[in-house]
């Protein structure tokens, strides 16, 4: 009887030794087989695609971050930034872009726009013209990225795909003091929201006790503001006056969101309160309101109301007037003016790298987008512009455009700029393979220049003038 | 030799309303422009019952055949428009509808079709009304003939889709390929499911009456695209009750067309209006595969030269107006239909407008002559400013004609086929010759030669 049971609790200890032991080293031979399989895969992938590499070399880097790094290369693999550094190893058949003496930032990005994609103003990954001309044009000023129709979007020339970087990342809002019932319903909705959250948390924190806890119904809660109020999306607002300025920063405070808050004309009059509600404002440097006479305290435009906000803790993005190409009328006011509505905040006292900052991550923040865009990091989009000289003075242009690590723009071989100040061969001085892939489409055409490289790389000066023309 | 005794029995009977088909002609003409094999000086052309015999240069001509002597003039094919409204009535509309025929649009008796004859176009393509989506399938006919069956040539010429940048006409397309794919599904496990049954059958050997009935029920369900499970059970029942033949279900209307544009036996012809629309349209498209042409208006400032490098790759066919562009933005004039061709592109010509009144011509003012009379003129145009002679002539005869899967029959002065031909004084794109006589198989159907 006891060697019975002793046999049998051997079986058992050798069972279960056995059941267990071929486990571990399958777990082990499936670790050892999965690495080296997915290398095997991504052999398969580089033989598949072959890595798109792009290099600006020689430049001065102004990241956006902070960092200015001279005489750097930024290199880009597959249009996302791979190394930025003084010491960078260019891979064999990378496209390579020689900035000597120019500086590089990262690209503009339009807080708001229209039209720069054509006719598109909806379903935009169906609708956009990459083709469009005014897309061109802002790629000429340094925009690279723009927001429009709650989207954000990016000026990828002559493709649609990878154009929508994030839809509805902003929930427009209203609240204002001219329109009571407006005001009333939102607060209702807030409240109605603000109160299923809360039941929505304690049911959460209740289930894991009690598994029959009753599910909060959602009744009046609106989807858009309960996103709003997880933080998920931005709520944005249209606001000038003070009192509607304070309303909405009190508004946001009691329900706990950051609101964003366009025109804003009067904000430096109520900056600490905006400050203090984790505002983020919206403006146009150059807007004019007159002062409400009725008021005692300050009201009206200000030059020092980009300075003023953001010395109080709002984040500022900085926007045009027009928000299209407008090619009539006063000129620089519109949305190709982007940097130079920037300067006239500068001129108020708002320091450069924070006025900068209000036409690249600030904006790319407020759209959702900033993991993406808005700076110079590794792991970033390589969207970037090359420049002769500081990006918010007067005179500077932008030479080169660069969106998602390819060449899009030219100043020298588009129509629009490529007259005013040009710069000579030899100061560009670009390496002959740049010129690679990116002939106009004139070249393109022609049976010979397509077929033989060689030729269109040792063009004439004269073939030069003619494609200057035609390009476009 | 049978079977050209029946086409031309055809033919004959086609032509019934212009007397009966005459036996032999010969024409002795000055320059003939073959198009498919350039251009033959003193040619000697041999027509017989509507039909083009033999053409060659000095060929000795047996006595007693009637000859049309004409050495001072030159001869091309008539004109082929792969393109073109005229004489039809129709309601402009932009739904999805291929499988609306042009044809049941024509109104044979329309004047309008002898003042296309009398430019020289002997071969009309006709499309259906439709400003948007997919209008339905073009018809190509003779530009007479008092009924449609005289006039017609051929239906479901090609399948006409008006493409533009917004999510309704991308939704069309793409819905119109997905249909198909659950019709060719549905179709594979119809036939598996017969081919199983046959093989069971063949064991039991059984057999049942009531075949035919469950089949149509098959067919209308499928049309209407129900529920699977309903179906299934149908086709189940019919196989069991087992036709010794396999018919596949009747795919609904609106799938046919595309079914064929898939299987080859319909050719789309697909309207862009900005180098966007192409970029879009691929992306509708995406994997599928079938043959087409593109329809791209020559605008003013037309941005469409974005695509040549891809259109030229693909070595597709771009039907346009013979028009000398703007570079947008600026007064820079570009000759796209060259630019085109040097890309590797295919061209087809269509007359600048497609009207036969003297209107205003949205380049030069207003027209002297209608778009169709002055149609080799405005060719001669682009011509000057640089396209092929050859591609240019080709544009408006065999390249058309090729389009319209007809090339077999017209297009080129070649053995075998339509004795459709245009005389002119003098080379024909040059600006100061005059049309001199228009042959419609055969027929002078305009215009004077002496005999």
């Amino acid at each position: 009887m006891k060697f019975q049971r002793r046999l049998w609790l051997a079986a058992f200890s050798l069972s279960f030794a056995f059941a267990f032991a071929p486990k571990a080293m399958a777990w082990v031979q499936e670790g050892g087989e999965g690495s080296s399989s997915e290398k095997k895969d991504e052999k398969k992938d580089d033989k598949k695609k072959e890595d798109e590499w792009f290099a600006v070399k020689n430049a001065d880097v102004y990241t956006g971050t902070g960092a200015v790094i001279r005489g750097a290369c930024v290199l880009s693999k597959n249009g996302k930034i791979e190394k930025i550094s003084t010491e960078v190893d260019i891979p064999d058949g990378a496209k390579v872009l020689d900035a000597g003496g120019l500086r590089v930032y990262p690209g503009l990005v339009a807080f708001n726009s229209n039209g720069l994609f054509g006719a598109a103003s909806t379903d935009f990954q169906d609708t956009v013209n990459p083709f469009a001309q005014n897309l061109v044009l802002a790629l000429g000023n340094g925009i690279t990225s723009t927001g429009q129709g709650g989207a954000a979007l990016k000026l990828k020339r002559g493709e649609i795909e990878g154009v929508v970087m994030r839809d509805r990342y902003l929930v427009p809002l209203t609240y204002a003091n001219s329109n009571p019932s407006g005001k009333k319903s939102l607060v209702d909705k807030l409240e109605a929201t603000a109160k299923y959250l809360r039941e929505m948390r304690e049911w959460e924190e209740k289930k894991k006790s009690d598994k029959d806890a009753k599910e909060p119904a959602k009744k009046d809660a609106d989807s858009s503001i309960l996103q709003v109020l997880k933080g998920e999306v931005l709520a944005r607002f249209q606001a000038d006056s003070r009192e509607d300025i304070l309303a909405i920063a009190r508004l946001a405070q009691k329900y706990g969101f950051r609101p964003v808050i366009e025109g804003c004309q009067e904000g430096w009059a109520v900056a600490d309160d905006l400050g203090r509600a984790g505002a983020y404002a919206v403006i146009t440097p150059r807007d004019r309101r007159d002062k409400s006479e009725e008021l005692i305290a300050a009201s009206g435009t200000s030059i020092e109301n980009a300075a003023i906000l953001w010395q109080h803790g709002v984040q500022v993005a900085i926007i045009p007037s027009a928000r299209g190409v407008d090619l009539g009328g006063i000129a620089g006011r519109d949305i190709l003016a982007l940097q130079i509505e920037a300067g006239f905040a500068i001129r108020g006292g708002m320091p450069p790298k924070a006025a900068f900052d209000a036409i690249t991550s600030v904006p790319a923040r407020l759209l959702g987008v900033d993991y993406r865009i808005g700076t110079l990091e590794v792991g970033k989009d390589c969207d970037l512009i090359v420049t002769d000289g500081d990006v918010l003075h007067y005179q500077t242009f932008v030479q080169q455009a660069v969106v998602d690590g390819k060449l899009v723009y030219e100043k020298n071989k588009e129509t629009y700029y490529a007259q005013i100040r040009p710069r000579s061969e030899s100061a560009l001085a670009p390496e002959k393979r740049v010129d690679k892939g990116q002939q106009s489409p004139d070249e393109k055409t022609s049976a010979e220049g397509a077929k033989d490289e060689k030729k269109s790389d040792e063009k004439k000066p004269s073939d030069e003038k003619k494609d200057d023309k035609k390009g476009g | 030799m049978t079977l050209r005794t029946l086409t031309s029995t055809c033919v004959a009977l086609a032509m019934a309303s212009f007397a009966s088909a005459s036996d032999l002609l010969a024409i002795k003409v000055g320059h003939a422009e073959t198009i498919s094999h350039g251009r033959i000086d003193h040619a000697v052309i041999l027509i017989e019952d509507g039909k083009i015999v033999t053409i060659g240069q000095d060929l000795p001509i047996e006595r007693g055949i009637p000859v049309i002597d004409v050495p001072n003039l030159w001869v091309m094919p008539g004109l082929v428009d792969a393109y073109s409204r005229i004489g039809l009535e129709g309601r402009a509309g932009s739904e999805f509808t291929p499988e609306n025929k042009a044809e049941n649009e024509l109104f044979p008796r329309n004047d309008d079709y002898q003042e296309v004859l009398n430019a020289g176009v002997t071969t009309l393509g006709q499309y259906p009304a439709g400003t948007g989506g997919v209008p339905g399938q073009a018809c190509v006919v003779r530009p007479k003939g008092a009924t449609k069956q005289e006039m017609l040539i051929k239906s479901g010429a090609y399948l006409m889709i008006v493409f533009r940048a917004d999510a309704r006409s991308k939704k069309m397309v793409r819905d119109a390929f997905e249909k198909a794919t659950e019709y060719a599904d549905k179709e594979k496990k119809a036939r598996e499911k017969f081919d199983k049954d046959q093989a069971s059958k063949k064991k039991s050997d059984e057999k049942k009456p009531e075949d035919k009935k469950d089949e149509k029920k098959e067919g209308s369900s499928a049309s209407a695209q129900d529920g699977a499970a309903a179906d299934d059970k149908q086709s189940d029942k019919k196989d069991e009750s087992g036709g010794t033949k396999y018919t596949p279900p009747e795919p609904d209307e609106k799938t046919k067309p595309i079914l064929d544009l898939r299987a080859g036996k319909l050719r789309a012809l697909v309207t862009l209006f900005q180098a966007a629309d192409w970029l879009h349209f691929k992306d509708a498209i995406k994997e599928e595969k079938f043959g087409y042409d593109l329809r791209i208006p020559m605008t003013r400032e037309t941005d469409i030269f974005e695509i040549m490098k891809e259109v030229g790759e693909k070595k597709l066919r771009i039907v346009c107006e013979p028009e000398i562009t703007l570079t947008p933005s600026t007064m820079r004039q570009r000759n796209l239909p060259s630019e085109f061709v040097k890309a590797g592109a295919k061209l087809v010509f269509l007359p600048r407008q497609d009207t036969i009144a003297i209107g205003a011509n949205p380049f030069s003012g207003s027209a002297p002559m209608t778009p169709f009379k002055s149609w080799l003129r405005s060719v001669g145009e682009i011509v000057a400013a640089g396209l092929d002679r050859d591609v240019a002539l080709r544009a408006v005869t065999l390249e058309p004609a090729e389009m319209l899967g007809l090339a077999d029959r017209v297009g080129s002065l070649d053995k075998g086929k339509d004795a459709n031909l245009v005389f002119y004084t003098d080379d024909p794109i040059e600006p100061m010759t005059r049309l001199k006589a228009v042959m419609l198989e055969g027929r002078v159907v305009h215009g004077e030669v002496k005999q």
